[in-house]
């Protein structure tokens, strides 16, 4: 089947921290490799996150963090994804999150975790093959 | 002259045609990798008005006739080891940026700093919830508390951080720098309350909180209120210090977020510029003399990338472009108006250009930081240290590697000995007029739609400087720009080196780690202890004064800090009467 329907992605702020210039980035980015991003603005608490993901019906959630409160604020945004009950919502995360926290954060649920350096090509790659189209089957890239 | 330079141009056509021509055929190129520059770029060139003597308007060459120098070396094994006060006059600056955890936490952390030989101020670190008018035991800030710097929800973590500063390192003594933005009058007035406490007056203390709230709506995004009432809060710091602390810088403003947030050179200059105007025209419209205030407007960092030319030359450019804005526009007659006056001001590389793969190749990058540094008119400083992006906190290891670089740049490339030693270069003068021209044109177009507040109002300079950042990358990503380690010079014949830290921080990552649960129980205790209906009516008043606009809110800050009104109470009222800050889409 056909399924026009782009990959929708909300970037999003947890806690307090300012420094969104790697989320607009790759909210920009994606946009280019041809999904819908939106960006949630600073300041999001996990619930406003998740409430967000699915008012807008997203398939993805980027959470960006680099003030180091990533370990409490990534696995709540799941915790809070799982309490609904939903499953099908990708969440990944970056920033400048310390190598050591990845496994912590794996084994909470958070699907990747991209680091500085990495490119949008290659998280737009990770995202088409792992999100999962709301409702539909998403369109292999090969 | 002229005649001259037609010479000149002719040459280097002849020059073009029979010797590059034929060189770059031999190499199978189209176009030179290179460009090499002539008096004809430079024509008309006048020292006296572009450049100058270091110390001198228009402060192209410095804005010090000599730079003051570094530490005097402390020659000999013995006393080199000995990390005593250094020669010369008595250290008021302020120490290294530092602070986490809870007040205890920092306090702590200071008092070892003392007992290896630290005898400046305290450069503090607030934590987010605090830099953005939230209290520790705010539900909705969970996670934060404590991290990125120290929590203080009230005066009484004031007077726990300087307990280590008493006697030898009273208040009177030292220098502290706020790293303070959004509720940075709320801040200080705590600072205040701690000194008349302690009896001491308020123009004794010396202090730079940074104070620069415009730049928190384009980068770092600490802001709380929207711009205008912000601006508000700006001007009652300027008034107030600029009547009873002559000793208190009203703010270190810095373009250094602007362009770590993607700016392009000029638009992080035109910005810087735009914002610096905005402050001014605010302490003239409160009706002080520029001459009065200006010469404690303070520059934090400047720039930062990693093309080292572009960079001196964005420096010679910036010093001549400030000078003459607050001359020509503001009309100031003292030269020290006129100063872009910072701590380490020079140029540098910016930690957005470190990398954490391979992050010893960050050492190389802060060296060329710091030869450009000395080159532009600063003190040399090789920064950041190497671990910078690596969010281990820095290591004592790399920060003792940064200073030796500072100190092998100064004594032994001996770079300091000549002021502005590019000035008169075709390329460097050339590039130094085309910056600044390039940022006017930019500053005229913000000017015209009514400022640095206005273009953040409309949202202008964030979706520039997204876009900016949005450029930056694909550039990055199609290999137009290069950065070792991460887009090229990749792959199985490359090692990937990695680091450890050697020496153990300063630190305590659990205390970190537990710093929001203590801070819940701390500030819930203190606001049962408090006269809470004191609190109440305080609140209340500050309400009514907030809702006049020529108030000026310190001195009320100030009363309630000593009745330990917490700072997010005063925000909350200020929220009320100002509103929050919306802010714009992408």
């Amino acid at each position: 089947m056909n399924d026009e329907r782009k990959i929708r992605v909300l970037m999003a702020k947890p806690g307090l921290d300012g420094h969104d210039r790697g989320a607009k980035v790759i909210a920009l980015g994606l946009r280019d490799e041809g999904m819908e991003t939106i960006y949630t603005g600073l300041r999001q608490t996990p619930e406003q996150i998740v409430r967000a993901a699915i008012q807008e019906d997203v398939d993805v959630i980027g959470l960006s963090c680099l003030s180091g409160a990533h370990k409490y604020l990534f696995p709540r945004v799941v915790e809070l994804l799982k309490e609904q009950a939903i499953e099908d919502i990708l969440v990944i995360g970056g920033g400048n999150i310390p190598k050591e926290d990845i496994p912590f954060l794996k084994e909470k649920g958070v699907s990747e975790i991209f680091t500085p350096g990495t490119m949008v090509g290659e998280i737009a790659d990770y995202v088409r093959k792992n999100a999962k189209t709301r409702g539909h089957q998403s369109v292999a890239s090969e | 002259m002229s005649s001259d330079i037609e010479k000149v141009k002719k040459r280097k056509q002849e020059w073009e045609e029979k010797v590059l021509k034929p060189a770059l055929e031999g190499f199978g190129l189209k176009e030179s990798p290179t460009k090499s520059y002539t008096p004809a770029d430079t024509e008309g060139f006048d020292f006296l008005s572009k450049v100058g003597f270091p110390g001198e308007y228009p402060f192209t060459a410095g804005i010090y006739a000599a730079q003051p120098g570094m530490p005097a070396p402390r020659v000999g094994r013995a006393t080199a080891q000995r990390r005593g006060r250094p020669a010369g006059p008595r250290l008021v600056r302020a120490a290294g940026y530092s602070g986490y955890g809870t007040a205890e936490d920092t306090r702590d952390y200071y008092k070892e700093m003392q007992k290896r030989g630290d005898r400046g101020g305290p450069n503090l670190a607030f934590d987010l919830p605090t830099q953005c008018g939230y209290d520790s035991d705010n539900p909705m800030i969970r996670g934060d508390v404590g991290k990125v710097g120290v929590t203080v929800d009230t005066l009484r973590d004031f007077e726990i951080i300087y307990e280590p500063f008493q006697g030898e390192t009273e208040l009177d003594r030292i220098a502290s720098n706020f790293t303070i933005n959004a509720p940075a009058n709320i801040l200080i007035a705590m600072y205040f309350a701690l000194a008349e406490k302690r009896g001491i007056p308020l123009d004794k203390l010396r202090a730079t909180p940074q104070n620069d709230i415009l730049k928190e709506f384009i980068a770092r995004g600490t802001y709380i209120f929207p711009p205008r009432p912000s601006m508000r809060m700006f001007r009652d710091s300027m008034v107030f210090f600029n009547k009873y602390c002559p000793r208190i810088n009203i703010t270190s403003a810095g373009g250094y977020h602007i362009r770590g947030a993607g700016a392009t050179r000029e638009q992080d200059l035109a910005f810087s510029m735009a914002i610096l105007i905005a402050y001014l025209q605010e302490g003239v419209n409160a009706g002080l003399d520029v001459d009065s205030f200006a010469p404690r407007f303070t520059i934090n960092q400047f720039g930062g990338s990693m093309e080292m030319f572009k960079e001196i030359a964005f420096h010679r450019a910036s010093r001549r472009m400030y000078a003459r804005i607050v001359k020509e526009k503001f009309g100031a007659k003292s030269q020290r108006s006129m100063l872009l006056r910072g701590g380490r001001m020079g140029a540098q590389i910016g930690c957005e250009n470190t990398t954490v793969q391979r992050p010893l190749n960050n050492l190389t990058r802060s060296v060329i930081g710091a030869v450009a540094s000395a080159l532009s008119g600063g003190e040399g400083t090789a920064y950041p240290p190497y671990d910078e992006p690596l969010v281990m906190g820095r290591g004592l290891e790399s920060s003792q590697l940064a200073r030796d670089a500072t100190r092998i740049v100064h004594y032994e490339a001996k770079l300091g000995e000549v002021r502005d030693p590019l000035a008169g270069s075709y390329y460097i003068e050339s590039l130094t007029d085309e910056i600044e021209e390039a940022a006017r044109k930019e500053l005229d177009k913000i000017e015209a739609m009514g400022g640095a507040v206005a273009a953040i109002e409309n949202g202008y300079m964030q979706r520039e400087v997204a876009k900016s950042a949005h450029a930056r990358q694909k550039r990055i990503e199609s290999g137009e720009d290069l950065m070792v380690g991460v887009n090229c010079f990749v792959g199985e014949d490359e090692l990937e080196l990695e680091i450890n830290h050697l020496v153990p921080h300063v630190y305590d990552p659990v205390r970190r780690d537990q710093a929001e649960e203590k801070q819940i129980k701390n500030l819930t205790e203190l606001k049962k202890s408090r006269d809470n209906r004191a609190v109440a009516q305080l609140l209340k008043k500050l309400k009514t004064k907030a809702k006049k606009e020529e108030e000026n809110l310190i001195p009320h800050f100030i009363e309630c800090a000593k009745a330990y009104v917490s700072e997010q109470e005063m925000c909350d009222v200020l929220r009320e009467v100002f509103g929050e800050y919306e802010p714009v889409s992408l």
